[in-house]
């Protein structure tokens, strides 16, 4: 869940409402499908737990949500966008790298230290989830007096220019940029493979930013003498461009300040960046009531939709929604019903029992486990539970075993957690080298998944519940282990044949293949070696098999 | 009985203590410990017994008595408020103005304003006026024989205070009266008679007080048998349970769920992925295409779908489940029941960094309800009565939330008598982009419990990775789990 910072003051100014303590805040919030994690003074945090409405990242698109709730200021939000007569040419060499730009021009900034916060939140926050960590969406915000008309967005080869990037104080090359700045070297696999790095450029060649990577310093470091700001999405994606700048651009109107566009002229054809104009989607009336299990009127809902920023539009097929542009996660007439429940209030609404007669079953592997367990507990062995992701080195070395293959990971995060156990018995070996300060005899099991990879399978991969038994102290011998296999199986119906048997981990002669009709498992005194290499001195004997 | 075979009964305790008590003065329990040799516990014990059989007589003397209250031991510690006011005061070089020397005297805003009172009215300190008013030392010393605080203190731990001190004392919240009970024990005509019949009598019959071997029972692991436990009445409130193989294809973990291709949750850093083996079967080409169309223009089930060219190869790909829902949208594909209820307790992976809160490989308590009456209504609905089942409360909030695979979606808190209000869980209706491809015209709940930290509450575990504890004496000593 995205977290972000706001200032109480700064929200309650924008929202047109002061909360009078913690509860009246938080269910301002839910409006806003936001949740207070703390308070403190006048600082905020909040969760944002939508992760698909990017235009709920700052203070201010907060803000709008809860205003519609409390003022009259209902529906749409109706901003002003002038033309700001600049151009931005798109350069046809960048299309193959990274193709799409929407840019906008805001002016009259009213600078303040909650406006600046913001800003630089949003940006980091949109361009890190909406923006799929800048592949999607980079954005970039200049001081726009220092930037010369027309812009100019196209590619340059790696040395053929240099400009200051942001925090840094001297002249780079892009190549430069990409092998040596800490943000260049984050985001220079966005690049790879490219002989030249796309550029925001004005007409003066004075350079704005290198997409998605870097601001520069000169152009790109907005403080208390802007007045004026260039702000520019990047990506490949018109639409997702465009809702990216209307979030920004939206947000910085909601601070009153005056949202001009910018002509974007392709190779093939012109567009004019930020659209401001409303979408448009049909909600059934019926939809409305059976998914939510209400009978409302249509002017109820007709008035909770507004409260949700809808302006509506009674036609044959329902409710013409129409929804600001900074929204895009409304994919179907769904995602406007929840909407509807959410001006409701969800605790506002009165929940109803399900009344459903089914007859419910354990899956025949949880039958069949706990049978087991049944059984185990009763011969007085403990029951222990290890982790299915393990090591080689357990699996297979300390065993003494050839190497093999195992359904492994490709991306572990520790070399303990590799691969998926073949076997339990590693597991509970390593279980009772923990242990040996603990009074003996200890008798333990576990009855668990083991993965095995097999072709035949729609995962390649089968994965047999299989039981193992470990028996330790003086005395555990494979007369007590081979009893302890016999009342299993006795109990349970199996019978059970031994093959003498080869394993380099149990004891020569006291060992055996257990073949329970087409099922397999071992039995045996563990030998010194293998007990030395789990670091265990007192005697133990197993047995493990598919169940 | 007569009195004989009382006496040869007596265990070794109770000959002991009886033996201390033989000269007839009344003892102390303490006293008797000590000439007995026996444990407290023992003497208590033993003193008991006798006293039922009548043997020796117990007499108990009620003493008020001065003690230390938390906020005194508190003090008693670091020393009382109006001394760490003036130390910190001289440290300063003895004067300062109010916020400085609360800040350096760590001084809470109550222990602070006492302490200035006290030590004003003591003339300890005066108290410049002025636009910023300062406080600064005098110089005047305590008087000759005056108690520092930790000596006052230490006096009433021991009970030893005089009664205006006391209450004083007891005024701030410092000191309190509590009743001390003081037992002695005395022996009686009985117990003298017994005393000398114990040494006629031959050995004791049996000690059946005695310490006797310890036997490790068989147990199940506390959180299997938790799960155990859920698996029961998730059984009887009519759930089928479901297949959960801890290997799927990207699938059923994310395309049938309709989290397109390009989601952040897809990457490298927030699931595991396969080195071997990589990719896996699909179902048949008839819903594969059905959930392609679904994901790249909506595929006519009222949606825009996300605008993408949607990929096999990557659906094929193979990965530890990263979350439960996987389950429920194979379920769903292979077929379920209308109207029908099924659930699973699945072993799930993340790659994270395993701490007191976080484990890479964990349990998820997922489950759908799937009828032509379902609605959000309901969806409420079966959210407060998995609150009444599994955490015992009727106190409920629900949230808006978010999931790319339910709208609406919505969050449940439940209110824990101990710990507050905690998250138990998230649900919603299955899009229709989702259902609609599979062929499923009803509505689908989705829900999905936090069952390791229900778990962890029930068995009282602070650390989560005390679930899969490697302490054989924690297991060994581990109670039943019952309801």
């Amino acid at each position: 869940m995205p977290s972000l910072e706001a200032s109480k003051k700064d929200l309650e100014a924008l929202a047109g409402k002061k909360f009078r303590g913690r509860e009246e805040l938080e269910e301002a919030l839910e409006f806003a499908k936001c949740e207070l994690d703390s308070i403190e003074g006048d600082k905020l945090t909040i969760g944002v737990s939508d992760t698909n409405r990017p235009d709920l990242l700052s203070t201010e698109g907060i803000a709008r949500e809860i205003r519609s709730r409390y003022s009259k200021d209902k529906g749409v939000p109706n901003y002003k966008l002038k033309s700001s007569g600049v151009s931005l040419i798109v350069d046809k060499n960048v299309l193959p790298i990274r193709p799409c730009i929407a840019a906008a021009i805001v002016k009259n900034i009213k600078f303040s230290e909650d406006f600046l916060i913001q800003m630089i939140q949003l940006q980091e926050k949109v361009c890190l989830t909406f923006g799929r960590k800048r592949k999607e969406a980079a954005m970039g915000m200049y001081d726009w007096s220092k930037l010369k008309a027309p812009m100019h967005y196209k590619a340059f080869k790696p040395r053929e220019l240099k400009f200051i990037p942001l925090e840094y104080k001297v002249e780079m090359d892009l190549e430069e940029i990409l092998m040596e700045h800490p943000k260049g070297k984050e985001y220079a696999h966005l690049l790879k493979g490219f002989e030249k790095y796309p550029i925001v450029i004005d007409d003066k060649g004075v350079v704005a930013s290198m997409p998605p990577v870097i601001n520069s310093q000169t152009t790109g470091k907005v403080d208390e003498k802007t007045k004026e700001l260039l702000v520019e999405v990047t990506g490949y994606n018109q639409e997702t461009v465009n809702t990216a700048l209307n979030v920004a651009v939206s947000a910085l109107a909601e601070r009153g300040f005056d949202v001009y566009s910018v002509k974007i002229k392709y190779p093939d054809k012109s567009i004019i960046t930020p659209d401001f104009s409303p979408k448009k989607i049909i909600v059934s009336i019926e939809s409305i009531k059976k998914l939510l299990g209400l009978d409302l009127k249509e002017k109820e809902i007709a008035g909770l939709l507004g409260k949700a920023r809808y302006a509506v539009k009674k036609t044959k097929k329902g409710f013409l929604c129409s929804y600001p542009p900074y929204r895009q996660d409304i994919l179907h007439e769904v995602d406007v019903i929840e909407d509807i429940a959410i001006s409701m209030g969800y605790n506002r609404i009165e929940p109803l029992p399900v009344e459903l007669a089914c007859v419910g079953s354990e899956s025949k592997e949880t039958k069949l486990s706990d049978a087991i367990r049944e059984l185990c507990t009763g011969l007085c062995l403990q029951e222990v539970l290890t982790f299915t992701m393990t090591s080689r080195e357990k699996q297979e070395k300390k065993l003494l075993l050839p190497e093999s293959d195992f359904v492994q990971i490709a991306n572990p995060v520790s070399w303990n957690f590799e691969v998926f156990r073949k076997n339990i018995l590693p597991g509970l070996l390593e279980f009772l080298a923990k242990n040996k300060n603990c009074e003996y005899p200890q008798k333990i099991f576990e009855i668990g998944k083991c993965f095995e990879l097999d072709s035949a399978k729609e995962t390649r991969t089968s994965e047999p519940l299989k039981l193992c038994i470990v028996l330790s102290g003086r005395g555990a011998e494979f007369t007590s282990i081979k009893s302890a296999l016999d009342a299993v199986c006795r109990s349970m119906g199996w019978e059970y044949s031994l093959r003498e048997s080869l394993l380099p981990f149990l004891e020569k002669g006291k060992q055996g293949e257990i073949g329970i009709g087409n099922r397999k498992g071992f039995i045996g005194e563990i030998n010194k070696k293998c007990l030395a290499n789990f670091g265990l001195e007192m005697p133990a004997t197993c047995l493990e098999i598919e169940v | 009985m007569d009195l004989k075979t009382i006496a040869a009964a007596l265990s070794e305790i109770e000959k002991k203590a009886l033996k201390a008590l033989d000269s007839g003065k009344e003892f102390g329990f303490d006293e008797i410990a000590e000439k007995s040799s026996l444990q407290i516990d023992s003497v208590r014990r033993a003193l008991a017994w006798l006293a039922e059989k009548k043997l020796a007589d117990i007499s108990e003397d009620r003493k008020k008595q001065a003690g230390l209250t938390e906020k005194g031991r508190k003090y008693f510690g670091k020393g009382m408020p109006e001394e760490i006011f003036l130390n910190a005061l001289e440290k300063i070089g003895g004067t300062a103005d109010f916020s400085e020397l609360r800040e350096k005297s760590g001084l809470s805003k109550e222990e602070f304003n006492f302490a200035l009172g006290i030590n004003k009215k003591k003339n300890f300190i005066v108290i410049m006026q002025g636009e910023k008013p300062r406080i600064q030392l005098t110089g005047v010393s305590k008087e000759a024989g005056e108690e520092s605080g930790k000596e006052l203190l230490e006096k009433a731990a021991s009970g030893k205070i005089g009664r205006e001190k006391f209450l004083e004392l007891k005024a701030r919240g410092i000191l309190e009266e509590t009743e001390k009970t003081e037992r002695k024990a005395r022996i009686n005509e009985q117990g003298k008679k017994a005393l000398e019949l114990i040494g006629k009598t031959g050995e004791r019959a049996y000690d059946i007080q005695g310490k006797v071997p310890e036997i490790f029972i068989g147990k199940k692991q506390p959180y299997a048998q938790f799960l155990q436990g859920i698996r029961r009445k998730l059984t009887e409130l009519g759930f089928v349970e479901m297949e959960s193989p801890s290997i799927v294809q990207e699938f059923y973990n994310f395309d049938v769920l309709f989290q397109p291709q390009n989601h952040p949750a897809r990457q490298w850093t927030d699931t595991y992925q396969l080195k071997q083996p990589k990719s896996g079967g699909l179902p048949s080409k008839g819903i594969v295409a059905k959930v392609k169309a679904a994901h790249e223009t909506g595929g006519g089930t009222g949606s825009r779908g996300w605008g993408y060219e949607w990929s096999g190869e990557i659906a094929k790909r193979l990965m530890p489940a990263a979350h439960g829902t996987a389950h429920s949208a194979r379920q769903l594909v292979k077929g379920v029941n209308v109207p029908g209820k099924y659930f699973t307790i699945a072993r799930c992976y993340r790659p994270d960094i395993v701490d007191a809160s976080h484990l890479i490989e964990f349990n998820q308590m997922e489950g759908i309800i799937i009828d032509e009456t379902m609605n959000f209504r309901k969806l409420l609905g079966m959210l407060k009565q998995f609150a009444v089942e599994f955490a015992g409360t009727k106190e409920v909030k629900f949230y808006p939330s978010y999931f790319p695979f339910t709208e609406p979606s919505c969050e449940l808190k439940v209110k824990h008598p101990s710990l507050g209000w905690i998250e138990l869980g998230g649900s919603g209706i299955f899009r229709p982009e989702l259902t609609l491809p599979l062929g499923i015209k009803a509505p689908v709940l989705a829900w999905g419990l936090g069952i390791d930290r229900l778990a962890m509450v029930k068995l009282g575990i602070k650390d989560i990775r005390d679930l899969f504890s490697d302490d054989l004496d924690f297991l060994r000593k581990s109670r039943m789990v019952v309801d």
